[in-house]
């Protein structure tokens, strides 16, 4: 149809409309405590005309002229017959229902329904409870909050990192699989900078939902849930409701609300402090016999008792300290030291309003972080407009639109990032303050990782492996900035009372730039490299519903198409050999032929869908839908797929008369979820190697990549079973909900790894069937309910098993992920028959009668590899939110835990290797310094089966020996924990002022609180240093290892919020 | 109300055709970023850039111990067991078999017999360098991609026999003209050479069959040689590195980029050249600040002071310095000593011919063709030959002459013995000088049949370790 023919339709259809109606009646619907209610359907009786009030309350109803009696009814309220009479203007309260006091929920496509009328689980999240403190990613302030949700991200310290959230467990057997977001309708893709665990974290782009702006969300766990979102709503939906303007009067809400936080670092992983660098307890000498301290970067030297030494600075002829000799001192602060005092400010202002026709909500946010680690920031920008008008009263148009922008220069984490190193290579002795001037006036720059000759001369001032921790800081920067617009515009006409149908076209634009500077003098060649990323998805929707209500009978029929098309481009240049003119950061400047990149990735999905709900004397409901995907990524002869689902609910608290039973509910839900591929998946192509720039012409080199495609790829399809009950007792004082589910998700498009042997690494397949089974609980208790006081508190917990049912033809193991150092390579696995994402890597070999570790004819361990560690996958997840009131004051506490799910910590590993770990100098069970020789009592105790003779043995191993060349290197057993934790993560004291304070005052409203973010981890089953919790894996789908987390921050604040 | 349904209806009917319909533009799935036709000597120019490795490595020039760890001592403490083939199997062999197998190559790069042979000669080395490091390995069912996911390992005895075969194919198959891309051998006239580096690769191996079949070791000595192998050190495979920074060389980036004085000549290299007044010493390596030779222990578990020590002279490392993998003067050191032990004829007089003539090119290659020290050196009483001390002489300048080629060095190390004066690492519980490396830990999970069943196939016994021996490697 094209743009003419529509125009013509809709105003025919306009006219038709307006010369139906005859009279208009108008009016507000307001509760007991004379407050508009929003939604309240408005009926001719015995006819077929209604409206619903917008969301003051107002509404306007064209009827005909027999109609005699309006029907007001509304979820949670008992239905009112009014008499129409002479009357135009019909204002009515509705008295509350307690035993129909249900939530409006928001479901997929954004239709609005009653709670009970839905048959799988959901969980609506209040705004309120995600701005507790100001949590800046929308994800992140979920932590808890969500039975079944398990959300992992990295420090504050990241300044906007990525935040990760999976709904129930692991469903995938690759590992991926996160929930799709929706904004006011609109899919907004979670387009994921953050990296590796190595390297700089750009986060997801979740974070450009402006918190402040979120009305609530929903959490859609299931795929029956999210069957009409398709593929990309496999792994459950967050469907983000964005607050609007309210209509009616001529009032406008203005809100300003600010925001102030410290944030400080903490939870240090624990360094001995006795001894200084090097690597035997013997102090180095120069020529002219003084002690000194060279660029080591290990902890295995002398005793650090004041002995007259050359520190690092005394050899450079530029420092006022130049050729003289220091006290070898303990440095117990030489980390802490290096950071600073973060700032939060946030600023935001909101103008709402409406006409009796129309509403509007502009809002604009100002947030600005100055980060814990040195020369980091971040400066966010939001604006937010939403709209709508009713042109007619039954031809509505609206918008919403949002944009963001983020500018940030950011850490780098993991491995030699951002001083993120320090507790794995460094010296205990070397105060980092000395660092601080990290450039003398000649320009030479201080480095610590160098080595002076025995004359006591830098002859080569390039560091080995790390750079002066301040240098990185001010000189080696990550910029990036991103311009990020998405929303939507849409018209909707009510073709008859019971059928509208609406259009929409929605947009999701991101352009993503990000720079890297490398500067003359580090321990890197300079360089500089710049990566622009665009990604355009667009959305173009029809949507047809039809309502009616016959007797007792509900009918609700939807029926949409979507055609869906993404386009993502990136360009990435590098100079390579260095920059020829120093610090000249331009492509241009590239000592060698540069590196540069294009890449374009393009996709398009068709899509119709039908979805139908049948109630029955507001007790008994049945949902069914179906779904067509068209996916450009498959093979063309099979690239399309139904699957349908079906739900229904039963309100059995109808039927039961129980007086302390106010609600319950029993639903159930099957749903079957089909699923595609990225694109260019099915066609092998070949690669682009290196040219090599010969004087007679360069020559070209092309590979074979390392991955092979499959042009037989199906589509996949998830099923899922689920079934619960939702109970609330005593005036709703109580409640609960359960449930259980079991999905299975099957022939999933993984890249399989397989023997190199056969010249590939990976290959495109359908495979696996990995199950999921778990239960859902979520409490809700108001146990003080008072006038001075009240308490409400909220507990979800989730608890899942996950198995591996089917890998790959007769492939047992399938590998997802690996890490090697020092030549030691630990695997994260799916193996059949277990659950998912088991590590195995080098580990004690043991004695297999008695499970004893066997040690070798030096007493040391013996090791073996691929030693199974066990899952990363956690045994269950929760969280606990408290709300107090009491008297003007509101107390919110949100805190989170875990159980189980392993990780593997790279900095613990390493802080024992190089001699800082606290566990490198404990007192043995003589009470001796393990550090101490042997001979004098000192070494470390071990204890095991003897290789040699089969029998115990008890002996004392060198401690550097036993640290640095055994444990540290080859037995992961040590250094694989367990993630559990319960952590306080959100804490907030508000006082809302007195409203006859602010009779004579322009304010209606004022509240300022007291806020504490990430207070405290109360307990974690893994020693302290690292944060569980914080496990920062970048954008990886899984969160397994850590290589130097950033230090764990913790925010202290005042909100202040005034509503005008 | 009808008029209302009807424009609904096909609206409705309009989308649902719209979105139904099962066709996409060909263009929207066709990966725009990569190309779906391959240039046979591109690929093999990738593979050639794998060369340097096969060399370059900090594990294999500890083995026959050319160079000491001023610090990070682990890798010449054999701390690593498992070594990955992977990145050479899906590298320069994958590639090398496409073209093997490619039926459109395309002419114009230079006959296709050409571009297949030279593949062939390329897969053989890097697989003969494989076999010699890791032993059993699977090969002939390798690189079937889909075909095979869990290939089987094959004997080294079968590996052998195999590149034999795929040697003789190659030689058999060479015609005139060169093919276009050649990083080793530019210019014209690239073929003649690759031809005389396949003979070459062919009679060295043969060579290694001398203590497990000199039998078959002799005839496909001599069939090589007959085939006509190296006679220049123009012949030489060595990769050439460039100045720039994606062409540089391993050890100008350990050095020079990262600032990484880690690595000394050992011990025993200085002790043996420098009593020698060896000519290659001052390339091999550089003085101490204090202006004097000295070799590093070999393997010590602690820091030494890196100035105190000879490292790695600066010839070697320069961001474009060559990097020698199949030379002449290897050539004439092997025909020395199958002269020695009967493969060929000619028995000690031609065993010294070649062994003067094996020094003489090695002195020219490395010194750049400068012999102006040579006549000296070959007055050392240790260096001239003598007939009963041949093979140790030939080993011990064959050992000097595969300086930084450690992984070879090695083998021929494993093969004869020589030189005897190599200790293991001192104070390492016992660990010897590794005879083999033990396969990638993935292999242990992801073709886990086949792996085992290699190990317990081993020749000699043993485990997936270090000290188990490969087949030519007989005790």
């Amino acid at each position: 149809m094209n743009r003419k023919s529509l125009l013509i339709l809709l105003g025919i259809l306009t006219c038709y409309a307006v010369s139906y109606a005859q009279t208009t009646i108008k009016g507000k619907v307001t509760d007991e405590n004379s407050i508009g209610i929003p939604g309240v359907s408005v009926l001719v009786k015995g006819g077929t005309v209604g409206a619903s009030t917008s969301g003051d309350g107002t509404y306007s109803i064209a009827i005909p002229a027999s109609s005699t009696t309006l029907i007001f009814t509304s979820v949670g309220f008992t239905s009112q017959e009014v008499a129409i009479g002479a009357q135009s203007i019909i204002n009515v309260q509705l008295v509350s229902d307690a035993k129909n006091l249900t939530e409006v929920v928001v479901t997929a496509l954004g239709i609005k329904r009653s709670e009970k009328s839905i048959g799988y689980a959901t969980q609506n999240i209040g705004g309120d409870n995600l701005t507790l403190t100001k949590e800046n990613n929308v994800i992140g302030s979920l932590a808890g909050k969500v039975a079944g949700a398990q959300v992992t991200g990295s420090s504050g310290a990241s300044l906007g990192g990525t935040q990760k959230i999976k709904l129930r467990s692991v469903n995938s057997i690759g590992g991926g699989g996160a929930p799709l977001m929706v904004i006011d309708g609109t899919p907004v893709i979670d387009y994921n900078f953050g990296g590796t665990e190595n390297g700089v974290d750009y986060g997801n782009t979740s974070q450009d939902i402006n918190p402040d702006d979120v009305e609530s969300i929903n959490v859609l766990k299931g795929p029956a849930a999210s069957a009409l979102y398709g593929i990309r709503g496999q792994y459950g939906v967050l469907l983000i409701t964005t607050k609007k303007g309210s209509r009616g009067g001529k009032k406008v809400d203005i809100t300003v609300s600010s925001a102030y936080t410290i944030d400080k670092v903490g939870n240090f992983l624990p360094l001995q402090n006795i001894y200084g660098v090097g690597n035997s307890q013997v102090f180095s000498k120069l020529t002219n016999g003084q002690n000194f301290v060279n660029g080591n970067d290990e902890s295995w030297g002398p005793k650090m008792d004041g002995t007259l030494i050359r520190k690092i600075n005394s050899f450079y002829p530029q420092d006022p300290e130049f050729g003289l000799l220091s006290t070898f001192d303990p440095q117990p602060n030489n980390i802490k030291d290096y950071f600073e005092t973060g700032q939060n400010i946030n600023n935001g202002i909101s103008v709402a309003g409406g006409s009796e026709n129309s509403d509007y909500r502009l809002s604009y946010t100002n947030a600005y972080t100055k980060g814990t680690y040195p020369n980091t920031w971040l400066k966010r920008n939001n604006f937010s407009l939403s709209s709508s008008l009713d042109i007619t009263n039954k031809f509505k148009v609206g918008v919403n639109a949002n944009y963001a922008n983020n500018s940030g220069q950011r850490p780098t984490q993991g491995y030699q990032g951002s001083f993120t190193g320090a507790v794995q290579w460094f010296q205990r002795n070397l105060d980092v303050n000395t660092l601080r001037n990290y450039r003398y006036a000649d320009g030479t720059i201080l480095n610590w990782n160098v080595n002076p000759n025995a004359a006591g001369v830098i002859t080569s001032n390039k560091p080995s492996d790390w750079n002066n921790p301040f240098f990185d800081a001010y000189e080696v920067l990550n910029n990036d900035d991103r311009n990020h617009l998405f929303g939507d515009i849409n018209a909707s006409y009510q073709l008859l009372p019971e059928l509208k149908i609406s259009g929409f076209v929605r947009s999701d634009i991101l352009i993503q730039n990000v720079t890297h500077k490398e500067p003359l003098g580090g321990r890197n060649l300079d360089n500089y490299n710049v990566l622009k990323a665009q990604g355009t998805d667009n959305n173009y929707e029809f949507l047809a519903q039809y309502n009616k209500n016959i007797q007792d009978f509900s009918i609700n029929i939807n029926a949409g198409a979507n055609l869906y098309t993404n386009k993502y481009t990136q360009t990435f240049q590098s100079t390579v050999g260095g920059l020829s003119s120093p610090n000249t950061y331009t492509i241009a400047a590239s000592v060698d032929r540069p590196t540069s990149t294009s890449y374009l990735r393009q996709k398009q999905i068709r899509s119709v869908y039908a979805m139908g709900s049948f109630g029955f004397k507001d007790t008994y409901f049945l949902d069914a839908s179906i779904r067509n995907d068209i996916s450009s990524a498959l093979p063309k002869d099979n690239n399309s797929y139904w699957y349908p689902s079906v739900s229904g609910s039963f309100v059995f608290s109808n039927l039961v008369k129980w007086k302390h039973l106010s609600f319950g509910k029993l639903r159930a839900s099957y749903a079957i979820a089909g699923s595609d591929l990225s694109p260019f998946q099915i066609v092998n192509t070949y690669g682009f190697g290196s040219p090599y720039p010969a004087t007679s012409g360069t020559i070209s080199s092309m590979v074979v990549p390392d991955g092979l495609k499959n042009p037989g790829i199906e589509p996949s399809f998830a099923n899922s079973f689920e079934a619960g009950i939702d109970l609330r007792f005593l005036n709703n004082r109580l409640g609960a909900a359960f449930t259980y589910y079991n999905q299975e998700n099957k022939n999933q498009v993984i890249n399989l790894s397989v023997s190199g042997a056969s010249g590939y690494d990976s290959y495109v397949v359908n495979a696996g069937l990995i199950a999921n089974r778990g239960i859902e609980l979520t409490l809700t208790g108001t146990p003080v309910k008072s006038k001075l006081f009240s308490w409400d508190i909220t507990v979800n917990y989730a608890k899942n098993k996950n198995q591996i049912k089917e890998l790959y033809q007769d492939l047992k193991v399938y590998q997802l992920d690996l890490n090697t150092y020092s030549s030691q390579t630990i695997f994260l696995n799916s193996t059949l028959n277990q659950s998912f994402g088991n590590l195995v890597g080098p580990g004690y070999k043991r004695d297999p009668a008695t499970g004893e570790k066997l040690l070798g004819a030096d007493n040391l361990p013996i090791s073996v590899n691929n030693v199974d560690f066990g899952s990363v996958v956690p045994n269950y997840t929760g969280g606990i939110l408290n709300n107090f009131r009491i008297w003007k004051f509101d107390l919110a506490a949100a805190l989170s835990f875990q159980s189980g799910g392993k990780f593997f910590s790279w900095s613990q590993m390493l802080a024992a290797k190089s001699g800082q770990s606290e566990i490198t100098a404990a007192l043995n069970d003589k009470g001796i310094n393990v550090r101490e020789p042997i001979a004098n009592g000192g070494g470390v105790k071990v204890s095991g089966i003897s290789s040699v003779t089969g029998l115990p043995v008890e002996a004392y191993v060198d401690a550097r020996t036993y640290y640095r060349t055994n444990l540290g290197t080859k037995f992961y057993d040590e250094w694989v924990y367990d993630a559990s934790y319960i952590k306080l993560r959100e804490l907030s004291l508000g006082y809302s002022f007195d409203a006859s304070l602010l009779a004579k005052t322009p304010f209606k409203a004022i509240k300022l609180s007291a806020v504490v973010r990430n207070p405290v981890m109360i307990w974690q089953k893994a020693p302290k240093g690292v944060d569980p919790s914080e496990l920062s894996s970048g954008s990886s789908s899984i969160s397994w290892i850590e290589k130097g987390e950033l230090q764990t921050v913790r925010s202290y604040g005042l909100t202040l919020n005034l509503k005008f | 109300m009808k008029n209302i349904y009807k424009p609904l209806f096909y609206c409705l009917i309009g989308s649902f055709v719209l979105s139904s319909c099962t066709k996409f533009k060909d263009s929207i799935n066709t990966d725009p970023n990569s190309p779906t036709k391959a240039s046979g000597t591109q690929l093999i120019a990738n593979a050639e850039q794998f060369l340097p490795g096969l060399s370059s490595s900090p594990y294999g020039v500890h083995y026959p111990q050319y160079l000491s760890n001023t610090s990070f001592p682990d890798n010449s403490r054999y701390v690593t067991t498992n070594f990955n083939f992977y990145g050479l199997y899906e590298g320069p062999l994958m590639n090398l078999q496409n073209v093997i197998d490619n039926t459109a190559l395309d002419a114009s790069e230079g006959p296709i017999t050409n571009q297949i042979a030279v593949a062939k000669i390329l897969k053989a080395y890097f697989m003969w360098h494989a076999t010699d490091r890791w032993g059993p390995l699977p090969y002939s069912e390798a690189w079937k991609g889909s075909g095979n996911f869990t290939p089987k390992y094959d004997t080294q005895q079968a590996i052998y026999n195999s590149l034999f075969t795929l040697l003789d194919e190659a030689n058999a198959s060479i015609t005139a003209g060169d093919i276009k891309n050649d990083i080793v051998y530019p210019g014209t006239g690239n073929v003649a050479k690759w031809k005389k580096l396949g003979n070459t690769i062919h009679m060295l191996m043969a060579l290694r069959l001398s203590k497990v079949d000199p039998a078959k070791g002799t005839s496909e000595f001599n069939k090589a040689l007959a085939n006509g192998i190296m006679n220049a050190n123009t012949d030489n495979l060595a990769y050439p590195h460039l100045a720039v920074t994606a062409q540089e060389n391993y050890w100008y980036n350990s050095f020079t980029v990262l600032s990484r004085n880690w690595f000394a000549v050992s011990k025993p290299v200085v002790d043996f050249m420098l009593p020698l007044n060896d000519p290659r010493l001052p390339i091999f390596a550089n003085k101490n600040t204090a202006g004097n030779y000295v070799g590093l222990d070999y393997g010590l578990s602690t820091t030494v002071t890196p100035g105190n020590y000879s490292l790695l002279g600066n010839a070697i490392r320069q961001q474009n310095s060559p990097v020698y993998l199949v030379t002449y003067a290897q050539a004439l050191f092997g025909l020395a000593e199958a002269a020695k032990i009967g493969w060929i004829a000619g028995s000690d007089a031609t065993a010294k011919t070649n062994y003067d003539l094996g020094i003489e090119q090695s002195v020219r290659q490395w010194n750049n063709n400068d012999i102006s020290a040579l006549a000296a050196y070959k007055l050392n009483a240790s260096v001239v030959y003598n007939p009963a001390t041949a093979l140790q002489q030939i080993g011990n300048q064959r050992w000097v002459h595969l300086f930084m080629h450690g992984y070879e060095g090695w083998a021929e190390w494993r093969r004869t013995g020589f030189p005897t004066f190599l200790a293991p690492a001192p104070n390492n519980n016992g660990k010897q000088i590794p005879r083999r490396e033990g396969y990638p830990t993935q292999e242990i999970n992801i073709n886990s049949a086949n792996y085992n069943a290699a190990v317990a196939a081993f020749p000699y016994g043993g485990s997936d370790n270090l000290d188990a021996r490969v087949w030519w490697d007989k005790p």
